[in-house]
C-alpha cells in the first residue's frame, strides 16, 4: 500500500478509531495517542498488508491492540484515569455516567467488542477477525457483555430495557 | 433489539475532537526516532558464564571462548529489545564482580516488570534496608549490566528520573520504549499467547498479531498460554 492510499485510509477511519479509543480509554489525550501510534504502527507496516484484509479490519486490529495494552499498563499501575466530562443535555449526563461506570464493569475483551460493533456496527465475522478469535466466542462475548451491562444498569437504577 | 442497542449506539457515537485530521497527518510526517540504530554504540563484555559488563559509547566487545556465544546472544537480545521487539532479555548475566548488596539490589531490579517502574527507597524496602534509598541508588548507579539488569526502572520517589549511567536522555527513550511496546501477543492461527519476544513470538506474521491484557483475558477468548515463554509466570 503506498503511502498516499495509507493516508487516506487513515484519514478516512481516524474518526472511528477515535470514538473506539475513547470508549475504551475514557479520556481525549490517551484516545489521541492510542490512534496515533495504531496508525503509526500501521503506516510503518504497510508494506506488508496483505488485500485480502479489509482495511477496516487491519486498522481497528491495531488501535484494538493499542488500547488494550493500555489497560493492562493501568491495571498494573491500579491508575485511576482521569475520565472527561461529558458534556450532553442535562437529562442524558446521568444515563451516560451510568453506562460508562456499567462498562467498567464488562471484562476488557467483551468491552472492546461492544466498542467495536456499536462505534462501527461491524458484524461478527469483521469482530472475530479484528480480535483473533472465532465468530462464537464474539457471540459468547458480546451476550456475555451485554448480560453484565443491562444488570449493572438495573442495578444503578437505569432501566436498560424497554 | 432492546432499548439497550439504542443507548449504546448512541453513547459510542463519539464526535472527533476538532484538529484530529491534522495532527495525525502531521505525526505521519513525522521521522520515526530510531532507538534501534543504537545498538552499535553497546559494548559487550562477557565471560564463560555469561555477560558481566555493558558499556555504552566507544568500544568493542571483549569475549573469549564461551563468551563469545553470549556476547552474540547479548547483542542480538539487545537490538530486538531496541527495536521494540523483545520485552525480557535470557541471556545469563556475570555478576561475579559485585559485592553481596549491590547483588541483592541488582536482583530485585531484575525482578520489576517490563514497563513498570519503581522508587529507589521502595527498592529499598524490597531488599528489606528501608533506610538505604542512597546505598540502593548508588548500587544501581554502579551496575555493570545496565539496560539488561533493568536500572532504568527504577526512579525518584518524586517521580523525577534520577541518575543514569548512561544519560537522562536514553533512561527517557528506554522508559517511552517500554511503555510503547506490548508486553502479551496472541498468535490469531494457532491461539497461543506468548511474551513479546519469545521465539514463538517472533514467528508470528505481522497481519496475525493480538495483544492482550492479561494470560486470563487471552484465556477467555480461546488462548492457550505458550509452554516455552510461560507468560502466566512473567505477566504481573
Amino acid at each position: 500500500m503506498d503511502e498516499r492510499t495509507f493516508t487516506k485510509h487513515a484519514e478516512d477511519y481516524a474518526g472511528r478509531l477515535y470514538a473506539v479509543a475513547y470508549r475504551m480509554l475514557g479520556n481525549r489525550a490517551d484516545a489521541e495517542d492510542a490512534v496515533q501510534r495504531a496508525l503509526l504502527k500501521c503506516f510503518a507496516a504497510r508494506a506488508s498488508y496483505s488485500p485480502r484484509w479489509a482495511v477496516s479490519t487491519w486498522l481497528y486490529r491495531a488501535v484494538a491492540n493499542v488500547c488494550i495494552d493500555e489497560l493492562r499498563r493501568r491495571k498494573v499501575r491500579g491508575e485511576n484515569v482521569t475520565v472527561d466530562d461529558v458534556r450532553v443535555e442535562s437529562a442524558k449526563i446521568s444515563e451516560r455516567l451510568d453506562l460508562t461506570r456499567a462498562l467498567d464493569r464488562v471484562p476488557r475483551e467483551a468491552r472492546m467488542l461492544i466498542a467495536l460493533h456499536y462505534v462501527n456496527g461491524l458484524g461478527y465475522r469483521e469482530l472475530a477477525a479484528i480480535r483473533g478469535i472465532s465468530v462464537n466466542t464474539v457471540k459468547s462475548q458480546l451476550a456475555r457483555g451485554k448480560a453484565i451491562l443491562k444488570q449493572a444498569l438495573q442495578a444503578g437504577g437505569h432501566d436498560g430495557s424497554d | 433489539m432492546d432499548r439497550t442497542d439504542d443507548v449504546l449506539r448512541e453513547y459510542f457515537a463519539v464526535r472527533a475532537p476538532a484538529g484530529l485530521d491534522t495532527r495525525l497527518r502531521a505525526a505521519l510526517r513525522e521521522e520515526p526516532r530510531a532507538l534501534e540504530a543504537l545498538i552499535d554504540r553497546f559494548h559487550v563484555e562477557a565471560s564463560e558464564r555469561g555477560v558481566a559488563r555493558l558499556a555504552y559509547g566507544r568500544g568493542r566487545d571483549v569475549a573469549a571462548g564461551r563468551g563469545r556465544r553470549h556476547a552474540e546472544q547479548a547483542r542480538q537480545e539487545l537490538a530486538e529489545y531496541l527495536a521494540g521487539r523483545r520485552t525480557f532479555f535470557t541471556v545469563p548475566v556475570d555478576l561475579a564482580g559485585v559485592g553481596e548488596f549491590q547483588g541483592r539490589v541488582l536482583a530485585a531490579a531484575n525482578r520489576i516488570p517490563f514497563g513498570q517502574v519503581t522508587s529507589y527507597s521502595d527498592l529499598a524496602r524490597r531488599i528489606g534496608h528501608p533506610r538505604a534509598a542512597r546505598a540502593v541508588g548508588n548500587a544501581l548507579g554502579a551496575n555493570p549490566v545496565p539496560v539488561i539488569v533493568p536500572c532504568h526502572r527504577v526512579i525518584r520517589g518524586d517521580g523525577s528520573w534520577g541518575h543514569y549511567a548512561f544519560g537522562g536522555a536514553l533512561k527517557t527513550r528506554l522508559l517511552e520504549l517500554e511503555r510503547t511496546t506490548p508486553l502479551l501477543v496472541g498468535c490469531a492461527s494457532t491461539r497461543i499467547v506468548c511474551r513479546r519476544g519469545c521465539a514463538h513470538e517472533q514467528r508470528i506474521g505481522e497481519n496475525g498479531r493480538v495483544v492482550f491484557a492479561s494470560v486470563a483475558d487471552a484465556a477467555g477468548v480461546g488462548y492457550r498460554p505458550c509452554k516455552v515463554c510461560k507468560p502466566q509466570d512473567a505477566a504481573a
